[in-house]
């Protein structure tokens, strides 16, 4: 139910990705591409200039100075050139990733709530952390390197075939070799990359599950237990790591033997093309010098292509949740307020026995209703269908009797699930409307009684690392962010249940507050609650049992009366 | 346990010493590797002198055959030194991934411990970038034993090349080198605005619920597109610098490429070196811009290393929460805040009503030891819990927050994580807890329990501190996420379970506070009111607290 994991793109679907980003961006991308090739082709004036001076010495004549002065101008050109490429490659490498980590998040954030249900937790984690910092750390380091590596090889083999055509052939000898050795590697590492990423997610999962849930850690003295998970899955991903790069050390072997066989390919051309009196001494030097000098981004090539593969298992799970559909970019309009919302024959299961069944459920406009029913009753379901948040299997939500495109734009929803989001405490209150001006963002907060929010400080860094909320106050920024969003139908499934009984109380006049104005829908466990609102629907397996104002069904004497009695003769 | 290294150098040099038999071997074979590339131009130059300027026939087969066997001994030294260089890099990696997560769930808490988020990026990124120090310093011998091997060819060619090659390429790494420094400050920075968009990333998508629940998506992206704007930037700024850096490099080894080639072209035009000679002193100087290239490399990953090491060395010696201290001596289980007039009589049951939740948190931290405990201020059983160990405090009382946290699992391992309980006492902590209804023991539960619903949770939350038996048993706000018939259930189960042993029940459910031997009001921090349930139903505040 939960284990799912997220699409996943194709290598094609990622490179038209990264295509079509480029040629967002032309002259960026031609520039840096001009730049890359010219820094490739000013690393081949050396060896050229060289192989002259071979053939000077050869022929006895001449003098240094002009050999010294072209090498003086390569290296100058060189060095400039590189440097230059380095940090074009970089800024249109990183501006791009930039822009694909933010639709990341932005596919992620955005995801149904029944996606989230079913989603790993950790895979969705790691999608938008290790996946992103592995992309980042290939783009940073892998890419500007194998770009110059991968232009200086094609570069070169045109050098060798302007010294001679044969002597070009000769070198190419190796690329079939090098073409068998990625057909080797190919197939048998791609899995083992695949393999090392659920790990690693895996890993990632194991601690921050366990950071987040220290206090129970602690409480239990589980600390070894959770300690071992770390353990064993930080072990195991380093299993499939040390195993995938044995196979690469295997494939570099391979790789060798074909820079031999190219190397001895031209020096033995070389060697009889001089006996027939077709080359020089020195072109075979230069040839030779320039075959020996591709072994280093042959190397590197090599070297950075496992990176480069483990970062492209990282781009495609990234694509698969940048392609995710885009949801809703149309500009939400809200309706007039206080809508009357009705539920229509509304059905659904999970797969199993039927959670809800038939229900129909009609609010007035700015009526207060409490939904009320045993655990496993169906309550929240039925709240989610109102909330957007679940397509049901059958029937239809309808707003002043008419369908909604987007039920989402309508209703807010507050739930038990509290989170305090990193940040101020005006930053976290202001998600619900960023243009929202301080004094609407202290409105707020006061028409839900968090006077100490404004006692602390609007700037006080609150949740992950900064200052600890208890949970009825996360409760009430919750609720505090209900009001400044203003949707005009509001859900609470129950928003005052994680606060504790305590501040229950205190929650549920912030709760009033909160939908004061709106068509509401409360799922209810404290009969306080009901007993407030302006009607109360009693579910039992699915089905609405009983309905009406809280004096009328204590007067029936059903369902509801027995649980009110339990309730209110306690003490 | 040692203690942690202090410093990101001595965090390095432990990640040194801990390798001696990889860092050993690979040190050796990749130094072999890079004396066999150093001979690869040498071995072009024999062949050029002996065979392709002579047209001799046996010695092109010969020269070329001794050139394939330096090609065996070459990718050979490479393919066994270089798995032990990963290997060593990975597996301290993992040794440092599980220090830090020892660290941070070290049963004496951390003080000051990083977000989330930034300590995922840590125990991954970090954790990696500081042990691939091993492979750093086994480049730096390898490009070392290169330089050496090349310079020692150079002077059995001519003396003044060679002396010039020694002092010369030692010369310009050193002055790479200076870069360094200068390189870590200038990625420091952009290292932390990534790590900390991470940060946010993880923070939000665990908000993702809430987000959805009031249509917040569209704003939390804004402001991650923000923060990674900034990190954008930053990353740009110190792509500058990486540029400078390597554009540096490449214009160090080509000035020197341009030194050696200038005076051995000037000797052999004079005569002094033969066509062979020339090309492999243009060939080794050329190849000299690979060990010099590896040393910058080996640099820069020293740099990286070291300001990943900081942050790792951050973790490791954060200062525990409390000192750790002796272990209380067995007793009854009573416990006293004196200065708040708050006793628990051994074995007894006693319920707190806090008006103000802020109240009911303090206490349950304090008792949880979520802060550091003030001399005097908590006795366990007449002992000042001040100068006792935390986590034998932790043994004897035992406290479940109001938010239950469930781990990935089976609903076996999520009640009883000891693993040591039989079946029947599993069901019976299960039934008192009000989930009979939860029979199914394998039920796989998903991490933080959410495929459990918050009743569910609860309930199992509370059958796990049932099933505990511990000497003092904490419970705050066990029942808000059931219903009242069910709640009603717990208050039986719970009382029966727990009679003669000392629980305290943080509440304001009357069904509950009902069983109490005795309720507590707790007001500002003190206790104000005292009684059973029943008496103190008469007055109107508590009423006003407890009955709704």
């Amino acid at each position: 139910m939960t284990d799912q994991l997220l699409p996943v793109a194709t290598g094609r679907r990622a490179g038209r990705v990264v295509a079509d980003e480029l040629r967002a961006r032309p002259l960026a991308a031609s520039l840096t591409a001009l730049t890359a090739v010219c820094a490739a082709a000013a690393g081949l004036i050396a060896p050229t200039v060289l192989g002259r001076l071979v053939d000077a010495v050869d022929r006895g004549e001449g003098t240094i100075w002009p050999f010294v002065w072209a090498l003086l101008g390569a290296a100058l050109l060189s060095a400039v050139l590189t440097g230059l490429s380095a940090v074009l490659i970089a800024r249109l490498g990183e501006t791009v990733l930039a822009r694909l980590r933010e639709k990341v998040v932005d596919r992620a954030l955005h995801l149904p709530s029944a996606t989230l249900d079913r989603v790993r937790g950790g895979d969705l984690l790691s999608r938008v952390g290790d996946d992103v910092a592995k992309v980042a750390d290939a783009v940073t380091s892998a890419l500007p390197q194998v770009a110059g590596a991968g232009l200086t090889v094609l570069l070169t083999l045109v050098g060798l075939g302007a010294l001679d055509w044969r002597l070009a052939l000769a070198g190419m000898v190796a690329l079939p070799l090098y073409v068998t050795a990625l057909r080797w590697y190919l197939p048998r590492s791609a899995p083992r990359y695949a393999a090392e990423r659920v790990a690693m997610g895996e890993r990632s999962q194991a601690l921050v599950s366990s950071v987040q849930g220290a206090d129970t850690v602690h409480a239990y003295a589980d600390e070894a237990r959770h300690r071992a998970v770390v353990d064993d899955r930080s072990a195991s991903a380093l299993g499939i790591t040390l195993g995938v790069f044995r196979l690469f050390t295997d494939f570099g072997w391979r790789m060798n033997r074909a820079e031999y066989l190219g190397l001895a390919a031209v020096l033995g051309v070389g060697f009889f093309l001089v006996r027939s009196g077709d080359v020089t001494v020195g072109a075979v030097t230069t040839a030779a010098l320039l075959f020996h000098r591709l072994f280093g981004p042959l190397g590197l090539l090599l070297f950075t292509f496992d990176d480069v593969q483990s970062a492209g298992a990282s781009l495609v799970r990234m694509v698969g949740v940048a392609d995710l559909p885009d949801a809703a970019a149309a500009p939400r309009v809200r309706t007039a307020a206080r809508p009357a919302v009705e539920l229509r024959g509304i059905g659904h299961s999970y797969g199993g026995p039927p959670v809800l069944v038939d229900v129909d459920l009609a609010l007035a406009p700015g009526e207060r209703v409490a939904l009320v029913g045993a655990s496993g009753a169906g309550k929240t379901t039925l709240a989610s269908v109102l909330a957007g948040g679940l397509d049901p299997a059958a029937g239809q939500v309808l707003l002043d009797g008419e369908p909604v495109a987007d039920l989402r734009a309508q209703v807010g929803l507050v739930s038990q699930e509290v989170h305090v989001f990193a940040g101020s405490l005006a930053d976290d209150v202001r998600l619900a409307r960023p243009d929202a001006t301080d004094a609407e963002v202290v409105a707020a907060l006061e028409t839900v009684g968090a006077g100490w929010a404004t006692a602390m400080g609007l700037d006080t860094v609150v949740g992950d690392g900064g200052r600890e909320l208890t949970a009825p106050q996360a409760q009430q920024l919750a609720l505090a962010r209900l009001v400044l969003a203003d949707p005009p139908v509001a859900v609470l499934d129950e928003a005052t249940a994680e606060a504790g009984s305590a501040g229950a109380r205190d929650l549920e006049d912030a709760a009033l507050a909160a939908t004061a104005g709106r068509t509401t829908l409360v799922v209810a466990h404290r009969l306080t609650q009901a007993a407030r609102a302006d009607r109360v629907v009693v579910l039992a397996a699915g089905r609405v049992v009983e309905e009406g104002t809280h004096a009328e069904l204590v007067e029936a004497g059903g369902r509801y009366a027995r649980l009110w009695t339990a309730w209110s003769a306690r003490g | 346990m040692d203690p942690h290294p202090s410093t990101p150098g001595a965090l390095l040099r432990r990640s040194l010493r801990r390798h001696p038999r990889r860092l050993g071997w690979a040190t050796v074979l990749l130094s072999l590797h890079q004396t066999c590339e150093a001979l690869v131009p040498v071995a072009i130059g024999v062949t050029i002198d002996r065979a392709v300027a002579t047209g001799s026939l046996p010695a092109l087969v010969a020269s070329l055959g001794a050139t394939a066997l330096l090609f065996v001994v070459l990718s050979q030294a490479y393919r066994y030194g270089a798995r032990h260089v990963v290997t060593g890099w990975f597996t301290e990696t993992h040794q440092l991934r599980v220090e830090i997560a020892a660290r941070v769930l070290d049963p004496h808490g951390l003080r000051g411990a990083p977000p989330t988020g930034e300590l995922l990026s840590i125990a991954t990124n970090d954790a990696e970038k500081t042990g691939r120090v091993i492979e750093a310093a086994s480049l730096v011998v390898a490009g070392t034993a290169a330089l050496t091997v090349a310079a020692v060819s150079l002077l059995t060619i001519s003396v003044p090349l060679g002396i010039g090659v020694l002092l010369g390429a030692p010369l310009l790494v050193g002055l790479l080198q200076l870069l360094s420094p200068w390189l870590t400050r200038r990625t420091a920075p952009q290292q932390a605005d990534v790590a900390r968009t991470a940060g946010l990333a993880t923070d939000l998508v665990r908000g993702a619920r809430v987000l959805r629940g009031i249509g917040a998506e569209d704003a939390a992206t804004a402001r991650y597109r923000r923060t990674s704007a900034t990190a954008l930037a930053s990353t740009l700024r110190s792509a500058g610098a990486i540029g400078t850096y390597q554009g540096t490099t490449v214009l160090g080894s080509g000035l020197f490429l341009l030194a050696v080639a200038g005076v051995a072209g000037a000797l052999a035009l004079d005569g002094q070196l033969s066509v062979g000679q020339l090309v492999t002193v243009v060939g080794l100087a050329q190849f000299l811009a690979e060990p010099v290239g590896l040393l910058g490399f080996a640099g820069q990953k020293v740099a990286e290393a070291r300001a990943s090491a900081a942050r790792v060395v951050g973790v490791l010696t954060a200062e525990p929460l409390p000192p750790a201290g002796r272990a209380p001596r067995p007793g009854p289980g009573a416990l006293a805040l004196p200065a708040a007039g708050f006793h628990v009589e051994p074995g007894s049951l006693v319920g707190v009503v806090a008006p103000d939740p802020a109240d009911a948190e303090d206490l349950v931290g304090l008792l949880a030891g979520r802060r550091p405990v003030r001399p005097g201020e908590l006795l366990l059983d007449d002992e000042d819990v001040a100068g006792l160990d935390p986590a034998a405090v932790r043994a004897r009382v035992l406290v479940e927050p109001h938010v239950v946290v469930l781990f990935e699992g089976t609903l076996r391992s999520a009640v009883d994580p000891s693993g040591d309980a039989a079946d029947d006492e599993l069901l019976a902590a299960l039934t008192a807890a009000g989930a009979a209804d939860l029979a199914d023991l394998e039920l796989p539960v998903a991490d933080r329990g959410r495929s459990l619903s918050g009743g569910q949770r609860q309930r199992v939350g509370l059958a796990r501190a049932l099933l505990r038996r511990p000497a003092v048993l904490v419970l705050h706000d066990p029942t808000t996420a059931v219903d009242a018939v069910t709640e009603e259930e717990i208050a039986a189960g719970l009382t029966g379970l727990r009679r003669g042993r000392t629980t305290v029940l943080v509440t304001s459910s009357p069904a509950l506070l009902g069983r109490c031997d005795r309720v507590v009001v707790l007001r500002g921090g003190v206790v104000d009111a005292t009684g059973t349930h029943g008496e103190l139903a008469e007055h109107p505040d508590y009423a006003a607290a407890v009955l709704r």
